[in-house]
C-alpha cells in the first residue's frame, strides 16, 4: 500500500476527524475531568439491596481502556456478584450485559473483574449482589477520561527498534534479491549487467524505504499529538475579590484560553448546592473554608474572615450528566480584604470555616481533636500504617465535652464530610461515609433509569434539592485510597447544637 | 552442434531439477495459510463490530496467527532446508539472503511473518498507550496489514514460480491457486480502504480517488504474471464471492456486544459492507490488456487501463451505491444495516444519505480526473510490477 498524495492524507484525515467525533461520545468541554485532583481512584461503602458492599474501581489513564473492580461483601450471604459499565448517554438499555466479578484467591468474600470503559464522560459500574436475601444492586458513579500515556519501556523500544531495523534491512534484502538474483535462470549466475540493475533498484529503493519509514512516525507523532490535545486537562479558572456594599465577595469563574468566563452545562446540586467551595491555605494548611457560592455565570460567595495568605480553592460541581468535576485556583488574600472579611456573615447557613493554628506534623494515625465546642473528635486507627495504593478506612468518633459518644445533626445531609489535601496540593478529595463517589451522580443515573428525563434530555430535578437520610451517629468512617506517599491534612466536619465544627489531622502515607 | 545440443540437454535437465527445487507443498501451504489470515481478518473485524470485546485467544485472531505461522514455519524450514541439507538443484532455484538460500516467495513469507510477529507487542502497546482502537487504520495495524499482504504476495511467487515450471494439469492447478491468492491481495486491500469506502462516500471524490490509487496496482499486477484467461475477473470474482460467503455466514450466528455503551441493538454477527463491484472493472481491464498484448507500450497501456477502470467502477458503484443507501438495501443480503454497535441513532441515520460534507470530493468531474491520473500511476506501477513477476525464476 503506497502513501497517498498529501491533498488525500489532508483529506482523509478530515473524514476520520469527522467519523471519530461522530462515533465518540464527548459531551463539553466540562466532562473532560472528574471531583478529586490527583487522586482517580473511586471508593464506595454502601448497599447492594440488603448486602453491605465496598466497591472499589481504578480508573484507566486512557479511553478506551480496562478498570479494575474490587467488591468487598462486608455484610450479607452472597452468592455471586455481578459487575457492569453503565455510560450515562446510553443507560442501563445500552449496557453490555453483566460480568460476573471472580472471587479472590485466597481472600473471603471479595470479588474482582475488569471492565472496559470505551467512552470519555460519566459512567456508573453497577455492581449486583445475588445471595440468599435475594439481588441487590447498587450503582457507583466513575469518570472515565484519558489522564495519561504511557511511554515505552527502553526494553520494548529496543525489541521494536531491532525488530524494525531487521525488516528494513529484510526488506532492502528482498528488493537487492528480487530485482537481481531471482530473475535468474536456476544454474546459472547472475551477469554483471543484472547485478548492476539490482543495485541501482536498491540505491532507489533505500531512499524510498526510508521516506516511507519517516511518513510512519510522522503518522505516529500526529496520532499522538490528537491524544494528548483530547487528554484531560483542568479546566482554567480565575478567582478574584470583588466589593458589594464594602464587603469583600469571592468570585470563581471558569474562563477559556483568553481568560473571557466560560459558562458551564447545566450543572445540578450536590447536597442540595452547586458547588461545594473549599479554600485551603497553601503555605500552612491552617486556614480552611467550605462555602457554598451562588452560580450566576460565575460562582459568588461572601469572603470567610479568613488570615491574609495564599489559598488553593478547590470547587466541586456535578453535571447534569452525572459527571462530577473539581475546578481548581488559586487566590491571595490581602491584610485588607482579610480585615474586611472579619465581620462577614456566611452567604450560606452550611458554609463553614477554621483557623486552625499550626498543628506540627505527627507521623501517627491516632490522635484526638478538640473541637471549637469543646467536644473532641477520635481517629481511630484500623491499621498500623497507611500505605499509599491500599484501601484504608478512617473511623472517626465525637465525643461531647462529658465524654459520652455525641449525637450528629445532619451537616449537608450527611452526618461528616472529609477533606483531604496533600500538602503540596497535588491531592485533593471531598469525602463522605459513603467513599469518594458523588451521591447525586448516583440519583442522576438512577433518575435516568427510571426514564425521568424530557425529550430534550434533561433532568426533572423538580424541587428535589437530593438530600441523603443516614443515621447521624456520633462514630462514623471514609473509606479510601491514598493515591501516593506523602503528607496530607484532613478536615473532618460534623454538626453539633446547629453548628459545624472541624476536626483537623496530619498524617504521612 | 554438439555443444549446443549439450547445452540444450544441461539447460533442460537444469529446469527438470528446478521443477523439484520449488515445492508445490509449500506454495499451496502459503495460499493455505493466506486464507486463513484474511478470513481471519475478516472475522476479527466483524468480531469488533459486534462483540468488542476480545482476546489474545479469539478464533480469528488465532486464524491469523496460524497463518502467519503456517507461512514463516514452513518458509523458513524450506530456507534452512535449502541452506544446509538441500540438493544442488534446490539450492540453484533459490536466492541467497544473508548467507541462506531459499526462493524468492519464502523470504517475502518470512518477512511477512516477521512483520506479523513485530505489530503484536506493538499493537499491545498502542492499546495501553492510547487506549484500545476501534479503527482499521493505525500505526501497527498497518505493519500487520504490510505482513499480511508480503504473505499473499509470497503466496503469488510461490505459485507463480510453479505455474511457470509445470505443464497440463498442474500448472493449471497452480494458476488457479495463483488466482485465489491474488483474491486475497484484493481483499486485503479493500479492507484497508474500508474506512473510505462505506456507502455513504460512494457519490463522492474520495472513494474513487482511493480506489484508483490501489486496485488497479493489484488487479494488473496478477494478471499480467497469470497464465490463465481473465485472471483479472477470475481473481475479482473470487474475493467477491468469499467476502459474500463470509458475509453471509457470519451473520448467520448469534451475538451480543460485549462492550458499552451500546446504541444499536444487536443479535447476530455484524459483518462488513457489501464487497465493490470489482469484476466489472477488472472485466474491462482483461478485455483492453488482452486486445493490446504486445501492441502498445506499458507507457500507453497504462492511461487506457486508468480510464477503463475509472469509467466502469463509476458505472457500477455508483448507482449500487444510489441502491444502497435505500431501505431495499437493509436485509441480509446487501447488508445495508451493518451497524457496529456503537453508533448512535444520529449517525446512523447519516448513513443513508451520501455525504456532502467532504469538501474536496466536489465537484465530481476534477475528482474523476485526479482518479484517472492516480489510476493511471497506480496501472503503470501495477504493469511493472506484473512484467518482473513473469521473469521471477527461483
Amino acid at each position: 500500500m503506497g502513501k497517498l498524495d498529501d491533498e488525500s492524507a489532508a483529506m482523509i484525515a478530515r473524514v476520520l476527524r469527522a467519523l471519530t467525533l461522530a462515533l465518540t461520545f464527548i459531551a463539553l468541554v466540562p466532562s473532560l475531568s472528574d471531583a478529586h485532583v490527583g487522586s482517580p481512584d473511586v471508593v464506595f461503602d454502601g448497599k447492594a439491596g440488603t448486602y453491605d458492599v465496598r466497591v472499589i474501581v481504578r480508573v484507566p489513564s486512557v479511553v478506551p481502556g480496562l478498570a479494575d473492580v474490587t467488591v468487598r461483601v462486608l455484610r450479607g450471604d452472597e452468592r455471586r456478584v455481578l459487575i457492569r459499565p453503565v455510560f450515562w448517554r446510553a443507560g442501563v438499555a445500552g449496557a453490555p450485559s453483566a460480568d460476573v466479578a471472580t472471587p479472590v484467591h485466597g481472600a473471603s468474600k471479595l470479588y474482582s473483574g475488569q471492565l472496559w470503559l470505551m467512552a470519555r464522560g460519566a459512567y456508573s459500574v453497577y455492581v449486583t449482589v445475588e445471595g440468599a436475601e435475594g439481588s441487590g444492586t447498587v450503582a457507583v458513579p466513575v469518570v472515565s477520561v484519558a489522564t495519561g500515556r504511557l511511554g515505552m519501556s527502553t526494553g520494548l523500544g529496543l525489541l521494536l527498534a531491532a525488530l524494525g531495523g531487521l525488516l528494513l534491512a529484510g526488506l532492502i534484502t528482498l528488493v537487492y534479491a528480487g530485482a537481481g538474483e531471482s530473475v535468474v535462470e536456476p544454474g546459472t549466475t547472475i551477469d554483471p549487467p543484472t547485478r548492476r540493475r539490482a543495485r541501482l533498484m536498491t540505491i532507489v529503493a533505500a531512499p524510498l524505504l526510508a521516506m516511507a519509514l519517516l511518513g510512519g512516525a510522522k503518522w505516529w507523532q500526529s496520532v499522538d499529538a490528537t491524544y494528548q490535545t483530547r487528554m484531560y486537562h483542568p479546566l482554567a479558572t480565575r478567582a478574584s475579590i470583588a466589593r458589594e456594599a464594602g464587603r469583600p465577595v469571592l468570585r470563581f469563574a471558569v474562563v477559556d484560553r483568553n481568560g473571557r468566563d466560560l459558562q458551564l452545562d447545566p450543572l445540578v446540586p450536590d447536597h442540595g448546592k452547586l458547588m461545594h467551595l473549599f479554600l485551603i491555605d497553601s503555605a500552612t494548611l491552617n486556614g480552611f473554608a467550605h462555602l457554598h457560592p451562588v452560580y450566576t455565570g460565575a460562582f459568588y460567595s461572601p469572603l470567610p474572615p479568613l488570615a491574609p495568605g495564599t489559598y488553593r480553592l478547590f470547587g466541586d460541581i456535578t453535571f447534569e450528566t452525572g459527571l462530577t468535576n473539581t475546578l481548581a485556583g488559586n487566590l491571595q488574600l490581602t491584610r485588607e480584604d482579610s480585615l474586611l472579611a472579619a465581620s462577614s456573615t456566611p452567604g450560606d447557613p452550611d458554609d463553614a470555616w477554621i483557623n486552625a493554628s499550626g498543628a506540627k506534623r505527627i507521623d501517627r494515625i491516632a490522635t484526638v481533636d478538640t473541637l471549637a465546642d469543646g467536644s473532641t473528635m477520635e481517629w481511630r486507627s484500623d491499621s498500623a500504617k497507611i500505605r499509599a495504593g491500599d484501601e484504608t478506612t478512617l473511623r472517626f468518633r465525637v465525643r461531647d465535652p462529658s465524654g459520652t459518644v455525641a449525637r450528629l445533626e445532619p451537616y449537608l445531609g450527611m452526618n461528616a464530610h472529609a477533606v483531604i489535601v496533600r500538602d503540596d496540593g497535588s491531592v485533593f478529595v471531598h469525602l463522605h461515609p459513603a467513599g469518594t463517589v458523588s451521591l447525586t451522580a448516583q440519583r442522576v443515573f438512577a433518575l435516568r433509569d427510571r426514564g425521568d428525563t424530557t425529550t430534550r434530555g434533561r433532568l426533572k430535578l423538580g424541587a428535589d434539592t437530593m438530600q441523603n437520610a443516614m443515621p447521624m451517629a456520633g462514630e462514623f468512617s471514609f473509606p479510601y485510597i491514598f493515591p501516593r506517599s506523602g503528607s496530607y491534612r484532613i478536615w473532618v466536619q460534623v454538626r453539633r447544637d446547629g453548628r459545624v465544627v472541624t476536626g483537623v489531622f496530619d498524617v504521612v502515607v | 552442434m554438439t555443444i549446443a545440443l549439450d547445452s540444450i540437454r544441461e539447460a533442460a535437465s537444469i529446469r527438470e531439477s528446478a521443477i523439484v527445487a520449488t515445492d508445490a507443498w509449500h506454495a499451496r501451504a502459503v495460499v493455505f495459510a493466506a486464507a486463513c489470515v484474511m478470513i481471519g481478518v475478516y472475522w476479527d473485524i466483524s468480531w469488533h463490530m459486534t462483540i468488542g470485546r476480545d482476546t489474545f485467544w479469539t478464533p480469528a485472531h488465532l486464524l491469523i496467527q496460524a497463518g502467519g505461522l503456517i507461512a514463516g514455519l514452513s518458509s523458513g524450514y524450506v530456507a534452512l532446508r535449502n541452506t544446509f541439507v538441500g540438493t544442488g538443484a534446490q539450492r540453484e532455484a533459490s536466492v541467497g539472503f544473508w548467507g541462506f538460500r531459499a526462493p524468492l516467495g519464502a523470504w517475502v513469507c518470512v518477512w511477512g511473518c516477521g512483520a506479523m510477529v513485530l505489530s503484536a507487542p506493538f499493537d499491545n502497546w498502542w492499546h495501553n498507550a492510547y487506549g484500545l482502537d476501534v479503527q482499521i487504520i493505525s500505526p501497527p495495524h498497518m505493519i500487520l496489514a504490510l505482513g499480511i499482504v508480503a504473505i499473499t504476495v509470497g503466496a503469488l511467487l510461490l505459485t507463480l514460480a510453479r505455474q511457470n515450471q509445470t505443464t497440463g494439469t498442474e500448472q493449471k492447478q497452480f494458476a488457479t491457486l495463483f488466482t485465489i491468492a491474488a483474491a486475497f491481495w484484493i481483499m486485503n486491500v479493500w479492507v484497508m480502504l474500508s474506512e473510505y469506502s462505506y456507502k455513504e462516500f460512494m457519490h463522492s471524490g474520495l472513494f474513487y480517488r482511493v480506489a484508483a490509487t490501489y486496485y488497479p496496482l493489484v488487479l494488473l499486477t496478477t494478471a499480467r504474471a497469470n497464465t490463465l484467461r481473465w485472471p483479472a475477473t477470475k481473481a475479482s470474482a473470487v474475493y467477491m464471492g468469499l467476502t459474500l460467503a463470509l458475509m453471509w455466514t457470519l451473520q448467520a450466528f448469534p451475538a451480543e456486544p460485549k462492550l458499552g455503551p451500546i446504541y444499536q441493538r444487536i443479535t447476530h454477527m455484524v459483518t462488513m459492507d457489501f464487497p465493490v463491484l470489482m469484476v466489472v472493472p477488472a472485466f474491462g481491464l482483461d478485455v483492453v490488456r488482452q486486445r493490446l498484448h504486445g501492441r502498445v507500450r506499458d507507457l500507453w497501456l497504462a492511461p487506457l487501463l486508468a480510464l477503463t477502470f475509472v469509467a466502469l467502477f463509476l458505472a457500477v458503484e455508483w448507482p449500487f451505491a444510489s441502491f444502497l443507501i435505500t431501505t431495499h438495501s437493509r436485509n441480509w443480503f446487501f447488508n445495508g444495516a451493518n451497524y457496529v454497535y456503537f453508533m448512535t441513532n444520529q449517525f446512523a441515520a447519516r448513513t443513508f444519505s451520501f455525504a456532502d460534507w467532504e469538501p474536496w470530493s466536489r465537484p465530481l468531474a476534477p475528482q474523476l480526473a485526479f482518479a484517472a491520473l492516480l489510476a493511471t500511476i497506480s496501472s503503470y506501477v501495477g504493469l511493472k510490477w506484473g512484467s518482473w513477476m513473469t521473469k521471477v525464476r527461483r
